[in-house]
């Protein structure tokens, strides 16, 4: 065997032992959302209701539907309301937070460890408590506002309060992941940047303007795309805590695809509103990153 | 090699387990699959019942499965279609009916009625006709009720004395429930708010969990007005008629002048520490509440009489037959022997759901039961007058949530009713018109 063959087979034998050890998680990868997404691909063209085996090819008329139901529209405009409702609000209370924890304080570890609990707890119990504080009778909520005054909030029956409720409930949920991701990113900033600073004379707005913000800006950048995506895609606490109510003034789009799917068992309709949702979040985030490039001059992400 | 003996063998493992589901064993007995929902306070009854069966049947087998119910239940149904483990008999609404029958997963009964172990028309005549509506689907039956239940007044009768009425004469009236709903509303601490309330008008969001429920207790009235959903042919919605518009304006009024809004939604909890007069349920709670309000003088009364007539909303639950069951004539034999008179008046007796036989009511045992229990009485004298919807063939889940669209945002959002109810009539008739096309 000469020395080109013996390469050969080397490269061979390398390249079995690779696809062997990725086998499981391509198999997986396939099974459960390869398929699942090429299949809904193929759904959108279609009308079917998961019990007949076979599907009716009806070409963009799911499209087309959808395009023109004012409730499509409404339910769009929703969720952009929550998503500006809640990522400036997270990421502006994070970064306080962050920058308070950054320091020397007193109680550090219990605050961190307060403050992130929300990230772990299951949104489905953390939905359930916040239903008790929002009750317009017995709730902690209208009871702790009524101390300044303020009069009681019938907060999930009220179309313009509940999504304020959602809201608020939202940031509460997502904040700790936030703040330890800015945490880290603050740390990442070297002392010698503030020392100077201070040397110049520079004040503590002056040091957050010119140092800290533009420091931070791959890390507000990662937590801002990241956040859209997750509160465009929020279910599970709309599902417990308002059910889209009332008057569907809380309707989200992953709940309006939800409802369809297994509740009218209109898959290709469904399947549908998945896709457009996924083509707007895609532009979304390619005009972000376009954006932040021509900027910041920042490659990563 | 070793490895290749492990993986084969584990292979064999999961092969033999999947394949485990084989449905007759050695000795020649048949093992039916059923699918259920009943809850906890259910289960003794239902277990006395498959025994009875069993004795009666040495060589059938039950074997009950509980499956939540709703949601759950019919997701459940459809992967087991999909996936070829469907049981042999199940538990449906009669909503799930026309997606299964379009889906050909399901008998239609006429085969085992018109069979040799099969029903006389007699005794097909017995079966309430209403229950019998929601059991078929375009003219066809495909579903047979085990149990039916309907929709009664309850009302706290301590209540009813504190505010000086007669406590043995609930509202009998529309008029009438409005006035007592007023009345027997109370605002302990004078901070504008309602803390004990007349009458409990159930609205929840359109798109929860409880919004078929809301629809189904809403129904009677627009019956008792004299309306209907739809049409003969299922061309066009009608529950935006004048009828419609009444029995919503019924519930607005209480709403509004109770400031239901502000009030908490879980009624039975409330019910319980007496902050609610009157309210609406069926006999499946009976056992329930026997038990949780022992300190509370309650009673259930009929619906009170409508502009048109007394009517109320009949449910119950379907046993349908799979086409995938190994085993249909013994699933078949199951059903068959589950409406058989004396075996409805024993379910009835110790489940507290109705018999779906009317010639039950002559079974001694039964009638000296219903003495004993004036209030399962209510429930079985109402089966008189309890509807069941015209069966919607097509649309059916959809409908119902434009009605649920509708009395949310005549209640809760304010709208005028006939507004609210033209709004869903619209996008209800553009889905009957899709069909007509095709």
């Amino acid at each position: 065997m000469n020395q080109q063959q013996y390469i050969n087979r080397q490269h061979r034998k390398n390249f079995i032992t690779g696809i062997l050890f990725l086998t499981p998680t391509l198999v997986i990868f396939s099974m459960f959302i390869l398929f699942p997404v090429l299949f809904s691909f193929f759904l959108s063209f279609h009308k079917w209701n998961m019990f007949s085996s076979s599907q009716s090819f009806i070409g963009f008329a799911n499209y087309q539907r959808l395009l023109t139901d004012p409730e499509f529209w409404q339910v769009l405009k929703q969720t952009i309301m929550y998503t500006l409702g809640t990522v400036p609000l997270n990421m502006i209370i994070a970064l306080f937070l962050a920058m308070m924890l950054n320091k020397k304080i007193k109680g550090k570890k219990f605050l961190r460890t307060a403050f992130f609990t929300p990230v772990i707890i299951s949104p489905v119990a953390a939905a359930l408590i916040w239903r008790w504080i929002y009750d317009p009778n017995f709730g902690l909520l209208n009871y702790a506002t009524g101390f300044f005054g303020i009069p009681p909030v019938n907060w999930l029956n009220d179309s313009r309060a509940a999504m304020a409720a959602l809201i608020i409930m939202g940031v509460w949920k997502n904040l700790g992941i936030n703040m330890v991701l800015f945490s880290a990113g603050l740390q990442g900033i070297p002392d010698t940047y503030y020392e100077a600073a201070e040397m110049d004379g520079a004040g503590r707005w002056s040091k957050f303007w010119n140092i800290t913000l533009p420091m931070l800006t791959p890390t507000t950048f990662f937590i801002m795309i990241m956040s859209m995506i997750s509160s465009f895609q929020v279910f599970d606490i709309v599902y417990v805590l308002t059910s889209g109510g009332p008057m569907g003034s809380t309707k989200v789009m992953v709940f309006y695809m939800y409802e369809y799917a297994f509740k009218f068992f209109e898959m290709g309709y469904a399947s549908a509103v998945a896709y457009i949702f996924f083509a707007m979040l895609a532009v979304l985030t390619l005009l972000q990153v376009k954006y932040m490039r021509t900027r910041s001059g920042y490659e990563g992400v | 090699m070793k490895k290749l003996i492990a993986v084969l063998l584990t292979a064999c493992m999961l092969f033999t387990t999947c394949g485990k589901n084989k449905k007759q064993n050695e000795n020649g007995n048949v093992t039916i699959t059923f699918w259920h929902s009943f809850v906890a306070s259910t289960i003794p009854a239902l277990e006395d019942l498959i025994s009875q069966f069993e004795k009666e049947h040495p060589g059938i087998k039950i074997n009950a499965q509980y499956v939540p119910t709703g949601d759950a239940l019919i997701q459940k149904l459809i992967t087991a279609i999909q996936s070829k483990t469907a049981p042999d008999i199940s538990w449906i609404h009669s909503d799930f009916l026309a997606d299964l029958v379009d889906a050909d997963a399901i008998y239609e009964m006429a085969h085992f009625i018109e069979g040799e172990n099969g029903l006389s028309q007699e005794e097909l005549s017995d079966i309430y006709p209403a229950l019998m509506q929601y059991a078929s689907l375009r003219k066809k039956i495909y579903s047979i009720p085990m149990e039916a239940t309907n929709l009664a007044l309850i009302y706290n009768k301590d209540l009813f004395r504190k505010a000086g009425y007669d406590a043995e004469r609930p509202p009998q009236t529309w008029d009438e429930l409005k006035t007592y709903a007023i009345k027997l509303s109370e605002d302990y601490n004078h901070d504008g708010i309602y803390d004990q309330i007349g009458f409990f008008v159930p609205v929840y969001p359109s798109s929860g969990p409880l919004s078929g429920w809301m629809t189904w207790q809403w129904i009677p009235y627009l019956w008792q007005a004299g309306g209907y959903i739809v049409n003969e042919d299922q061309t066009e919605v009608l529950y935006n008629s004048k009828a419609g518009v009444q029995a919503l304006t019924l519930w607005k009024e209480i709403y509004d002048s109770l400031n239901l809004s502000s009030f908490t939604v879980d009624y039975d909890v409330a019910f319980a520490s007496q902050r609610v007069a009157m309210s609406m349920d069926g006999p499946w709670n009976l056992p329930r509440f026997n038990n949780i309000m022992k300190n509370i003088d309650w009673a259930f009364a009929p619906l009170p009489e409508g502009p048109e007539k007394r009517a109320t909303v009949v449910g119950g639950e379907y046993l349908v037959i799979f086409k995938q069951s190994p085993h249909p004539d013994e699933s078949w034999t199951f059903i068959r022997w589950i409406i058989r008179p004396d075996v409805q008046a024993r379910w009835a007796m110790k489940s507290g759901y109705l018999p779906v036989r009317q010639s039950v009511k002559s079974v001694p045992e039964f009638t000296q039961y219903l003495e004993e229990n004036p209030n399962f009485k209510v429930f079985v004298d109402q089966m008189e007058v309890a509807q069941a919807q015209r069966p919607l063939d097509n649309f059916g889940l959809q409908i119902t949530r434009h009605i649920a669209e509708a009395i949310e945002a005549a209640t809760l959002g304010g709208m005028d009713p006939q507004e609210a109810l033209n709004r869903s009539a619209e996008k209800s008739n553009k889905l009957l018109k899709s069909v007509q096309k095709e």
